[in-house]
This record gives C-alpha cells, structure tokens and sequence, in this order.
C-alpha cells in the first residue's frame, strides 16, 4: 500500500493505492489520524488506485471519520472503484462520508 | 387383524402418554427441578435424593441427565457433583415401573373422569392446574395404552406369540431390551413394555430378566448418543450413565448367577423378594439395577469421575461456555446480580465478531474454533436469560425491575444475533472460493460488529454513528437481490446460497441496530452505569 499526500491550502487529500487489507490497516489508520491532526481543513481520500477493502480497512477509515466529526471537520472519498462503491454501500458505510 | 390394531393403539397410547406427562410435569415443575438440581451441591445423599426427586418428576433420567450436564457446561455443578443426581434420577424412573406394574384399570376410569369433570367445570383456569391436568390425562393415557397392550394378545394367537418368545434366551433377550431402549431413548418405558408382555403371559419372568439388563444398559447408550450437542465436561455425565447402568447390569447379574449356583432359580429368588407376583419381581429387578450401579458410582465417587474425565477430556469449549460473571451466589443481592449480568451481556456482545469468517485472513480463521464459540456463546447467553428471569421472579423494587428487563430485552437480541450470524457465517463456508458478492457481504457485517463490539459502553454520539451505519438500506439489497435473479452466475446453488446470506446479513444489521437503539445511553442511562467497566478489545482478546 502507497499514500501520497496533496495540500492544497489548509485541505489534504491522500492518494491511497494498493489493498486496504489487515495487515495495511494499521498504517493506513495511522496516516489518516495523523493527516487530521496536521491539517485543519477538509480531507480527501483518493482511492483510485485501491482495488481491494476488507473490514479492516473500513474500520480504519471509520476510526478517522470519527476522529474528524469531533474536530467538526469532514472526512470525503472519491474515485472508488465499482467493486470498492458496493462494499461501502452494503455496509452503510457511504451514508458517513461525503462520496464524490 | 382388530387385535394387532389394537396392540399398536396400545402402544400409541402409552408413547403419548408417556410424553404429555412428562412434558407437562416438567411444565409444573421445571423451576422445582432446576431448584432441586442446585440444591445437590450440598453432599453425596442430598444429590442422589434430588437426582431421585427429578427422575420421578421427568420420568426420564436422560431428561434429568442432559439438565445436569447443561448445568455442568455452564458451570452451576461440577461433575463431581452431579454423579449423584445422575444416579439418583434413575431411581426416580423406578416409580413408572412400579406403577404399571399395578392393576389400574380402576385408576383409569377415575382419572379420565377426573380430568373430564376437571376440564367441563373450568377447573384449569390457572396455569399450574392446567399443567397438572396434563400430568393427569398423560397418566391416563399411559394406563390405558397398557390396559390394550394386556388385553390384545389374549384375543390373538397367544400361543403363537408365547411360543415365538418362550426361551428367547439370555443374549437375544438383553439385545431385545437394549434396542427398545435405544428406540424409545428410555429403559423405564422399555421395562413397562416388558411388564405388560409378563402380565400377558408372552414371556416368563426368566427372559424378561435378560431383557431388563439390556434396557437398562441400553438408556445409558441412549443418553450417549441423544447428546450430540455436548462435548468434553458435558458429556462426562453421558459416560457416568453408561458406568452406573453397566456396574447395576453387572451387580445384579452376578446374584442372578449367584443365586443359580446355589441350586435356585434366579426368577423364583426374585419372585419370593418381590411377593407380589412376575410383574413385581420385575420393577424390584429394575429398582435393584438402579440402586446398586448409582450407590456403587456414589462410593466411589473419585473413581466413576475419573473414569468419566477420561472417556472425555475437558476442552476448549468448556471454557468458551462458562458464565465469567454470574454465579446463582449473587442472586441474593439484586444491584450485585444486575451488574454481573450486565457484565455477562456486555462481554457476549465483546465476542460476538468471533462468530464471523475473517475471509481477509482465510488461513487463520477456522470453521470449527468459530463452531465451538457460537456454542459457547449460546451457552452463556442462555444462562444469563435464567439468571435474569431467576431475578426478575424475586419481584425486585421497580427501578432495579426496569433494568433486569431492559438486560432481558438485550439477551433476547443478542441471542437472535448469535444464530443469525451462524447462519450467515454457514452460508458464506458453503462456498469453496467465495464469491465477490459474498466477500463483500461477510466483510462489510464483520465491519458493522466490530463496531458494535467497539462502541458498547460509548457515548450517545458514537452509539448515533452505529444506528446510523445500520439504518435500513433495502433499497441496495434489493437491487441486489434482483441482479442475482438476472446475472449470469456460475450455479443456481451460488445464487441459493448468496440470496439466503443476503437475508441473514439483512437480519443481522437489524439486529445490530435494535442492539445499538437499547444501548445507547440517553435511551437507557441507568443501564449505562450499570455496564460501566468495559474491556477494550485488546483486553478482549486476552480473554
């Protein structure tokens, strides 16, 4: 799994490729908690170049989707791959977070 | 042709009654024998009486049995404890015998019309009396099925019948009585059958000794094999069964043999006991089985539970199915009791993702270890729903009342979700690869219950966040639903299979989200403080 992050002004958005698997997950979780305690805006996260997410890595993207609805802020996703859009729209998980 | 009809009516008759006595004697009495079970703790005599107590209840000593095991997997008995109420119970099965050994063709008519009058002038307007009524009419039935059984080969070929079973000797008898006993799962009903074959002069008191012994050593087998369910601690007491009937087979056929070498007949010796005639001599035969293997197994206590842990070993699931926080100890003090039960739900909720596949890491996940969990948390979870009901009976002040019925409320949930996430979790191993669909379904319920699992004891904005991950979505499923009725898949077996996930994984989110609606605290604060002290998930998983 790769990050590239992206600042534009106080917004962020991580490019994220490669599998959000479990053992990927921790780092992922990390980076993203990080990125929100680093910046003060809007984060974006890019998962063009993920082909595959497991429970973990939804936990993961969860965990920091929390932590940015405490700060009042908004964690968004965008170019998600078919098969990626179904696992978030099964599991609920695309009514928590902004979906471009 | 009227006659045979009438034979098989007879035995109709006595299944029935058999049956509807013993389900409503249970029904009257079951908190009395759960009761009398727990009461066995306190020494080797009380137990073998409450054993006896409860076998005469059940008219089943592998009813009373597969309780006590339960009892033992949940951890309210030790083995070691529960021997005797084993032993016990199969004397308690003695009564049956006795009783049909009687004439009771008397009794019959008093008690139909009993239970008919009983019945035309409402007197089973209360639950109790109604279930006594029950225990009537089954006795009833049972006395009339033997009455038929009696009477039916007096009106066919009784020659013929006495002559096909005259001499059946020692090794076909004891075959007889152990398959009756292995059809009927019970050595009682299978000595009254042969009770009333003696009282029909089809078979002598010699033959029907040999079959006797095998019913007797047959119930135990029955017991062994009626307990699929139950493994390592609970099935011990299924071996200590098959001990106590095999030790009683052995006692009395070495007096029967001594008694023959001594120059007497076995059947003559038995018959001067009994001083009551064949069918007598027979319950005394049946009540000496009893006696003599369960005092053998009480002496030597320490021996019969070694023999018993050796046939089977503690396991895995023993643990897995142990209650760590309710002990009927806490009964007493209600805010104590209530805590621990909160305590209880709130760890089966902790473990609940462990009923899932982890397909992500195949190789470390295993079907039978999850199997073992889902037994082990139903286990728990049904001995948590006594505890409260337990409670709930000792009509506590209606704060406290309140929140043993909102701890019940939850039971009943979590428990629905424990068996929809098996069938979910059996439907998803069916498959040899899963399929993409079935990925993302079993990944994306592992995601919500880990959820659940993380947020109980959270705020009331984390609990928001759940009911929201679990609000209804049929719109998607639906969509769903149809592509798998139009796609092309690889069988009609894989589209079977991914609908019926589908409905489970459909199921499980509900539950989820009734779970996360009970939980969250502004809809139930003073349950909150209650479950205070959660573990983490990593405390969890060291657990």
């Amino acid at each position: 799994m790769q990050i590239e992050r992206e600042a534009t002004g106080s917004d962020l958005v991580l490019k994220v490729s490669g599998r959000l698997d479990t053992p990927n997950a921790k780092p992922f979780e990390q980076s993203l908690l990080a990125a929100v305690a680093e910046t003060s805006g809007r984060i974006t996260v890019d998962l063009a170049g993920v082909d595959y997410v497991s429970s973990s890595g939804l936990r993961a993207l969860l965990v920091a989707g929390k932590a940015m609805r405490a700060a009042k802020r908004e964690l968004a996703l965008r170019a998600l791959q078919p098969q990626i859009r179904e696992v978030f729209d099964i599991s609920g998980f695309s009514t928590l977070f902004e979906i471009t | 042709m009227l006659a045979f009809a009438e034979l098989l009516a007879g035995l109709g008759l006595l299944f029935v009654g058999l049956k509807f006595m013993s389900a409503h004697l249970q029904q009257a009495m079951g908190r009395r024998v759960r009761a009398l079970l727990k009461a066995a703790t306190r020494s080797r005599l009380i137990g073998f009486v409450c054993g006896a107590m409860t076998g005469a209840i059940a008219q089943s000593s592998n009813a009373v049995t597969l309780i006590a095991a339960n009892l033992v997997r949940g951890g309210v008995l030790t083995t070691r404890e529960a021997i005797p109420v084993v032993a016990g119970a199969n004397v308690g099965t003695s009564a049956l015998v006795f009783i049909a050994a009687i004439d009771t063709r008397i009794a019959v008519l008093y008690l139909v019309g009993l239970v008919g009058c009983s019945y035309q002038f409402k007197l089973d307007r209360k639950p109790v009396q109604r279930e006594w009524m029950g225990v009537l009419l089954g006795l009833a039935l049972l006395f009339l099925g033997l009455e038929l059984i009696r009477e039916a080969p007096t009106t066919i070929a009784l020659k013929d019948a006495a002559a096909l079973l005259s001499g059946i000797g020692p090794f076909l008898g004891f075959g007889i009585g152990l398959g009756l006993a292995l059809v009927t799962q019970s050595s009682s009903t299978a000595t009254v059958l042969c009770v009333a074959a003696v009282q029909a002069e089809m078979i002598g008191l010699h033959d029907s000794f040999f079959v006797v012994l095998g019913a007797n050593f047959g119930s135990g087998l029955a017991t062994l094999l009626s307990a699929g369910g139950l493994h390592g601690t609970g099935k011990q007491l299924c071996f200590v069964q098959i001990i106590v009937r095999g030790v009683g087979c052995l006692v009395v056929f070495l007096a029967w043999a001594a008694a023959a070498a001594a120059g007497l007949s076995g059947g003559v010796t038995f018959s001067s006991i009994s001083s009551g005639g064949t069918s007598f001599a027979i319950s005394i035969i049946f009540l000496l089985l009893q006696l003599s293997g369960g005092l053998a197994a009480i002496a030597f206590l320490g021996t019969t539970e070694a023999l018993a842990r050796r046939f089977s070993p503690p396991n895995r699931e023993d643990h897995v199915s142990r209650p760590h926080f309710i002990t009927d100890d806490a009964l007493g003090h209600v805010s104590t009791a209530l805590d621990l039960a909160a305590r209880e739900t709130d760890r089966l909720i902790r473990h609940l993702p462990d009923l899932l596949p982890d397909l992500d890491q195949s190789g470390a996940d295993d079907a039978k270890v999850r199997a073992i969990q889902w037994r082990g948390a139903a286990a728990i979870a049904r001995a948590t729903d006594v505890f409260l009901v337990e409670l709930i009976d000792r009509q506590p002040v209606r704060e406290d009342l309140d929140i043993a019925l909102a701890l019940q409320h939850q039971q009943g949930l979590i428990e629905a979700l424990q068996d929809t996430l098996k069938s979910f979790a059996d439907a998803i191993d069916s498959f040899p690869a899963p399929p993409p669909l079935a990925f993302n379904l079993c990944e994306s319920l592992r995601a919500i219950v880990l959820e659940l699992a993380d947020t109980r004891g959270g705020s009331a904005a984390e609990f928001d966040l759940l009911i929201a991950l679990t609000a209804e979505r049929s719109e998607i499923l639906e969509r769903i639903r149809r592509t798998l009725s139009t796609a092309a898949l690889g069988t009609a077996e894989e589209a079977r299979t991914l609908l019926r996930a589908l409905s489970f994984f459909e199921r499980a989110v509900w539950l989820v989200h009734r779970l996360a609606m009970t939980l969250r605290p502004a809809a139930n604060e003073a349950n909150r403080d209650l479950a205070g002290d959660h573990l983490t998930r990593d405390e969890a998983d060291a657990d």
